[in-house]
């Protein structure tokens, strides 16, 4: 098989790991086509699996003939340090890795090479449809249709094959609207609050230098707002910091972009609310992992470190926007579409957390993942490309299109969730699940671009999906919320500088040991589970009583049920 | 079915208001009676609802636009409110028939909250008399207590009233009511919003009150009234329309003035003003008046008036003031051994005045050693116990700096005597002196006739000095971090603004260096000696900071009082000066925010182990918000000597009788008691340090806890026992049933079988 070439060194003993907080592992390595893995010679059963593709990058020093020491900077943001003896087995472990983190083509991803040893349930590939998902939101005789226009990815390369489309609007209007979009992406639907007013995203619009107008867009759009009065256009484009959102908007329609003009769409109102993305993202997360990783410097520069990273900027910017959004929806009862320039990054977080404000059901597990289905998966984020890279890559390494747009989103929602710890099904631990499963996995859920790229590849036969393995009643249970309460009502997340607090158990966690949190937190479970168990016992002897006093009534012992039985809940 | 007990507690956080009607009637401004008849009967209605749209209210957070929601609706939909709140009350009512095991949804942290000083257990529990009241009022006819005065304590009295008063919050923009005063707070209440808009400060917070405008400034609208500095870090500006100023004639003693009754004073004004309604002067006049006795009540200490604790008669179950003792808390530690002794030498606080009445020391010092020794200690701070390891008898004693001066002297028995601490301990040769000052100024003290001791005399003594920086340098960084935190903050620049006021630097190091104690008794088991300036700040924050991290006694709710009863108030921390109780100097140079430093402290420890503690950090903020306040004889005074003299146990409440009265409020659900025999070692780096914004931050509306999760894990808890108390009636009862009928079941069978 082919990496049979690029393994030089198999096995190689004598090697010394340290990672955070455990000891120091004193063994032997062994690098097989996807995994690096260390264990220990004693009998301890001290092992390290580390799949390849976790590797952001390797930093190697060698000492002379004596060997050298790898660091192994991963994209969890975990790192690690692998000594290794002798100056020949030293170059031969580091080209090994370094080569293996590059392997590029997508077939000889792990999740290929991974079988599930348990029997699947419910199959993740197929659990979350358009058909599906979008039941609930549209009904039949209703203004939306889900349409197949794109069943071949043609019109668009990075929509799912189904999408929500104004019933007004004809297959071919689509194409044309497409050809007018940014990437093909024509306005969908993603939610509709409360049977009322709906959210859309889309790419930008290509009105170029000379206003080129498309007929079937305003169509499209002004007809959404058919029945309401207004309809609000959130534009999260990026302004250049020397330019207006004037000048921006007209050096994007140099480049062909532009934005809908109002004479065209007269009852939409644009506003501008620009969220950073892609490399700057990027910028901003190695800024904060070197002042994270920076335990040596005087520590009393940690906050305007933290400051000047802007990841913290960067969250309440993003949340601002959404609670924007979910604002025009919920308290306006207007509609709104939202796009950056694809419409593919700063689009899908808005969308995203907007429906987690709005919609209780996205903060189920179920909905929660069907909400990164349809949102994120569906809605073509391109997985592979902006987690190819992460942070700990020298930036000359980077492409531009490398980027934490899902990290800054999952992010988010831990912000959400930090201050209505009760509102969500799943706990913060699912949140930190998905981070990794996202840059590094057994599972095909987050592989490629988009739909279209997995079907080439046949991913939804060929490999499992994250859903079916988390779904499973054995594992389930770990990421949930004990403190779960079902809540209907929108939440409305404060954006306030001191709420929103750097998220520890993704970024400190190898710096910061974690215990006590997770002591606290399994103290909750024992007493939730304790009530749960309670609770049954109650019921049981309640019967129990019930029925003797049934038969006590039967022969004439006493008259009537006591009414305090009766009454205990 | 389980929902009484969470909003019963609500009433009981705070001292309870009691029998208040009585005091009622010396409303000084008596102004004529319709009109508040009339507002008496409107915002009492209103009163009514408050509490469920509380509840309801909070379930809102900001929204984007950086107004919380219910500001707009305070300010701008009161009037066509009622609609909005009864459809939340029934959406709450909806979730909570839906989800037993919730039990209600207590009213969480409601939204006037930030406006009220004691907590908003109080403030609720306000309305609900307030609610009862106007009531009365309505019904009976006779005057009792109008609505817009504050419900008041056992011995507590209405001292002014002043009406069309704006208050100029600064998060929700002005409000107009009426302004009461008290003996012990400030009210102010607004019956412009639903529900109406309440505040109220304990007297004892304010720290200085400064009279807005004058002939000199434009003559805007809210250019005129008063400004109040607090001492929880909040400013609190009242304006009113200036109305014909009345001149009082010259030639008019202004106290006889004051002193003629109020209908004679009409007159003696129409006849030489001559213009101007009467009501409007008597408007001007009660507001003048307020203002008077608002300084008067805020420092009680410059106007020769008792305390209010003094005048305070809440009865509570528990008496807080029999919770220390120090032989016993000795005793508890396993003193006396045969190396310390338990000694009452300063019975009649002769040696040390600053110091308790009862001390361990070394048993090999005898008593004349202790009297030589104070010598030549700064005030008579002589080394005296802290604590003992229980198993390596290495122990944690305080003192003031060795007077060594710029000649160097020595005092061969405070080497002997620091020998002696040490040889106590037979796990260690060695002993270290914990200077908590940096060493730059530990040198400059010797100038000032102080300094530290020298390790060549010394012999096997190590001296570290903390770093630790004076009370002016943290009285400085107080400042700073209020206007970073009040009213507004910059969104851009918070955390760079909140790193140049070095106030979780002191933070930092405060905790560092006590963990640098606690370490080197735990793991090394050697003896540590304390010391600062005169040892009554740095050192109390360290030694008790240790003592909470090696000792999990100090984390339970009796032991953490025993911990600030002990190491704070008996040895002498200067709670009246640090503060200013009572007094109007608000530029003393003596105020410090050190023990407010501590109770950071002790915050960012619970934050690190969050099930290490038997109380929340509810009981934090009960302690800081009645160390201002001035109802509880705790904090009041400089030392045990001081409290003694005053009678202040005989004469005031403790503090600790309310919270010994009201145990379940602070009660952490996530407390495990295993974690009593564990050592914390908390992180100290910046990185693990954040801000309390539940404290420093807390007036401002975003920080309203969205899902106050501490009360879910509390109703949680109750269920739970009430669960398990259910189970075992049930069995008992099913117990005695069976064998009651077994005879008869037994004939039933055989009838059966017949």
């Amino acid at each position: 098989m082919e990496f049979a070439e690029l393994i030089r060194i198999s096995r190689c003993d004598r090697v010394m790991l340290q990672r955070p907080h455990h000891p120091k592992l004193d063994g032997t390595l062994c690098i097989t086509g996807h995994h690096l893995i260390v264990s220990s010679r004693d009998d301890e059963p001290q092992e390290l699996w580390l799949l390849h593709s976790n590797i952001d990058t390797v930093e190697r020093r060698q000492q002379g003939m004596t060997g050298g020491t790898l660091w192994l900077k991963c994209k969890d943001l975990r790192i690690l340090q692998l000594d290794v003896i002798g100056a020949d087995q030293f170059a031969k472990v580091a080209d090994t890795i370094e080569d293996l983190i590059r392997v590029e083509d997508p077939l000889l991803k792990y999740p290929f090479f991974y079988r599930a040893m348990y029997t699947v349930l419910e199959d993740g590939w197929t659990a979350f449809t358009t058909e599906s998902e979008f039941s609930r939101l549209i009904q039949p005789g209703d203004d939306w249709r889900i349409s197949y226009v794109n069943k071949d990815y043609k019109v668009c390369s990075s929509y799912p094959s189904a999408v929500v489309v104004p019933k007004s609007v004809e297959d071919s209007d689509l194409i044309a609207i497409a050809n007018f979009r940014q990437a093909g992406r024509f306005p969908v639907l993603a939610y509709r609050h409360e049977g009322m007013a709906v959210l859309m995203r889309s790419g930008q619009p290509l009105i170029t230098a000379n206003g080129k107008r498309c007929k079937e867009d305003e169509r499209l759009l002004n007809g959404v707002l058919a029945r309401e009065k207004r309809g609000y256009i959130i534009d999260t484009r990026t302004q250049n910091l020397a330019q207006s959102a004037k000048n921006l908007a007209q050096s994007a329609k140099l480049r062909g972009g532009g934005y809908e003009p109002e004479p065209h769409y007269p009852n939409w109102r644009r506003v501008h609310k620009p969220i950073d993305r892609h490399h700057v993202l990027l910028d901003s997360l190695t800024k904060l992992m070197d002042g994270v990783n920076d335990t040596s410097s005087g520590t009393d520069k940690w906050l305007s470190r933290l400051e000047s990273s802007n990841w913290m900027n960067n969250i309440k910017e993003t949340l601002n926007c959404a609670c924007l959004v979910a604002q025009c929806l919920d308290q306006e009862g207007a509609s709104v579409l939202v796009h950056d320039t694809d419409g593919m990054d700063s689009t899908l977080q808005v969308t995203s957390l907007a429906q987690i404000i709005l919609n209780p059901d996205c903060r189920t597990v179920r909905g929660f993942e069907a909400l990164i289905e349809r949102e994120w998966i569906q809605g073509g984020h391109p997985f592979a490309t902006r987690h190819a890279r992460s942070c700990y890559t020298p930036s000359a390494h980077r492409s531009k299109s490398n980027s934490p747009t899902f990290l800054l989103f999952l992010d988010c929602v831990y912000q959400i969730h930090a201050q209505f710890s009760c509102s969500f099904e799943f706990a913060e631990n699912f949140l930190v699940m998905l981070f990794e499963h996202s840059y590094s996995s057994q599972f095909g859920t987050f592989l490629g671009n988009n739909e279209c790229e997995r079907r080439a590849m046949k991913a939804p036969e060929r490999t499992c999906s994250l859903w079916s393995y988390v779904n499973r009643p054995e594992i389930l249970p770990k990421y949930l919320n004990p403190m779960y309460e079902p809540n209907q009502r929108v939440i409305w997340p404060s954006v306030a500088p001191m709420s929103l607090q750097l998220w520890g158990s993704v970024f400190l966690r190898w710096v910061v040991d974690q215990g006590p949190q997770e002591a606290a937190w399994s103290v909750v479970r024992e007493l939730k589970e304790r009530d749960s168990s309670l609770r049954s016992r109650v019921a049981r002897l309640r019967r129990q009583l019930q029925d003797l006093e049934r038969e006590a009534m039967e022969v004439g012992i006493i008259t009537s049920p006591t009414e305090e039985v009766m009454s205990v809940a | 079915m389980f929902s009484g007990g969470g909003t019963g507690n609500q009433g009981k956080i705070k001292g309870k208001a009691g029998s208040s009607s009585g005091s009622s009637s010396s409303s000084g401004s008596g102004s004529d009676s319709s009109e508040s008849a009339a507002s008496g009967s409107s915002s009492g209605s209103n009163s009514i609802s408050s509490h469920t749209h509380d509840s309801g209210d909070s379930s809102s957070g900001t929204t984007p636009l950086g107004t919380p929601p219910h500001v707009q609706m305070a300010s701008h939909e009161s009037l066509n409110s009622e609609s909005k709140s009864s459809s939340l009350n029934s959406k709450l009512g909806h979730e909570s028939a839906g989800s037993p095991s919730a039990g209600s949804p207590s009213p969480p942290k409601s939204a006037c909250s930030s406006s009220s000083t004691s907590t908003d257990h109080h403030h609720h529990q306000l309305s609900h008399v307030l609610s009862a009241t106007s009531k009365m009022t309505v019904r009976e006819g006779s005057r009792t207590l109008r609505p817009d005065e504050p419900s008041l304590f056992p011995g507590e009295h209405l001292e002014g009233t002043a009406r069309e008063v704006t208050y100029l919050c600064p998060y929700t923009g002005p409000k107009k009511g009426t302004l009461s005063v008290t003996n012990y707070r400030l009210y102010f209440r607004s019956p412009e919003t639903d529900p109406p808009y309440e505040l109220e400060v304990p007297l004892g917070v304010v720290s200085r009150i400064e009279k807005v405008g004058g002939a000199n400034t434009s003559r805007g609208e809210n250019s005129y009234g008063i400004e109040i500095f607090c001492k929880d870090i909040r400013n609190l500006r009242f304006a009113h329309k200036q109305q014909t100023e009345v001149q009082i004639p010259l030639h008019l003693d202004r106290e006889l003035y004051f002193s003629i009754p109020v209908f004679r004073r009409f007159r003696i004004l129409h006849n030489i003003a001559g213009y101007g309604t009467s009501q409007m002067n008597e408007e001007n006049h009660s507001r003048r008046m307020v203002t008077e006795k608002l300084l008067q009540h805020a420092f009680p200490a410059s106007h020769k008036l008792p305390f209010f604790a003094f005048e305070y008669c809440e009865q509570y179950p528990e008496n807080g003031w029999t919770l220390y003792e120090p032989i016993a808390e000795l005793k508890r530690q396993g003193l006396p051994n045969e190396s310390w002794r338990i000694t009452k030498i300063n019975e009649q606080y002769e040696i040390c005045e600053t110091y308790p009445a009862v001390w361990a020391v070394p048993a090999a010092a005898s008593d004349n050693d202790l009297r030589s020794v104070a010598t030549f200690r700064s005030r008579g701070r002589i080394p005296v116990l802290s604590w003992i390891h229980p198993e390596s008898q290495a122990t944690i004693t305080r003192c003031a700096q060795p007077l060594v001066g710029v000649g160097g002297k020595r005092s061969r028995d405070d080497e002997a005597y620091i020998q002696h601490i040490m040889d106590a301990n037979a796990q260690s040769h060695k002993i270290f002196i914990m200077d908590a000052r940096p060493n730059v100024n530990a040198v400059a003290n010797k100038a000032k006739g102080g300094g530290y001791e020298n390790e060549d005399a010394y012999q096997n003594a190590e001296v570290q000095f903390l770093d630790i920086h004076n009370i002016h340098v943290m009285r400085e960084s107080l400042r700073k971090l209020q206007e970073v935190c009040y009213p507004h903050i910059d969104n851009a620049h918070w955390l760079s603004n909140l790193e140049a006021t070095h106030w979780l630097d002191h933070i930092r190091c405060v905790l560092s260096g006590s963990l640098r104690i606690a370490d080197k008794v735990e793991s090394h088991k050697t003896s540590v000696v304390v010391h600062c300036s005169d040892g009554w700040d740095r050192t109390a924050q360290l030694t008790a900071l240790a003592m909470l991290m090696l000792d999990g006694y100090y984390r339970t709710i009796q032991g953490f009082a025993v911990l600030i009863e002990k190491e704070w108030l008996s040895f002498g921390h200067k709670f009246a000066q640090r503060i200013g109780h009572g007094d109007d100097r608000h530029q003393d140079a003596d105020r410090s925010p050190v023990f407010l430093q501590f109770v950071d402290c002790v915050w960012q420890i619970m934050r690190q182990f969050p099930h290490a503690f038997q109380f929340t950090e509810d009981l934090l903020l009960t302690l800081l918000d009645h160390l201002y306040s001035c109802l509880f004889g705790t904090f009041l005074y400089n030392s045990e000597r001081e409290r003694m003299e005053k009678e202040v146990k005989t004469k005031t409440i403790s503090l600790w009788s309310l919270v010994l009265s009201n145990m379940s409020d602070y009660e952490n659900p996530l407390y495990n008691p295993a974690t009593r025999h564990h050592i914390l070692f908390p992180l100290t780096s910046m990185r693990h340090l954040r801000l309390w914004d539940k404290y420093y931050c807390r007036w401002n509306p975003s920080m309203r806890q969205q899902e106050p999760v501490h009360i879910r894990f509390k109703e949680l808890l109750h269920v739970n026992g009430q669960l398990e108390k259910r189970v075992d009636e049930l069995r008992k009862e099913l117990a005695a049933r069976q064998t009651h009928e077994s005879p008869e079941s037994l004939q039933l069978w055989f009838n059966f079988n017949k």
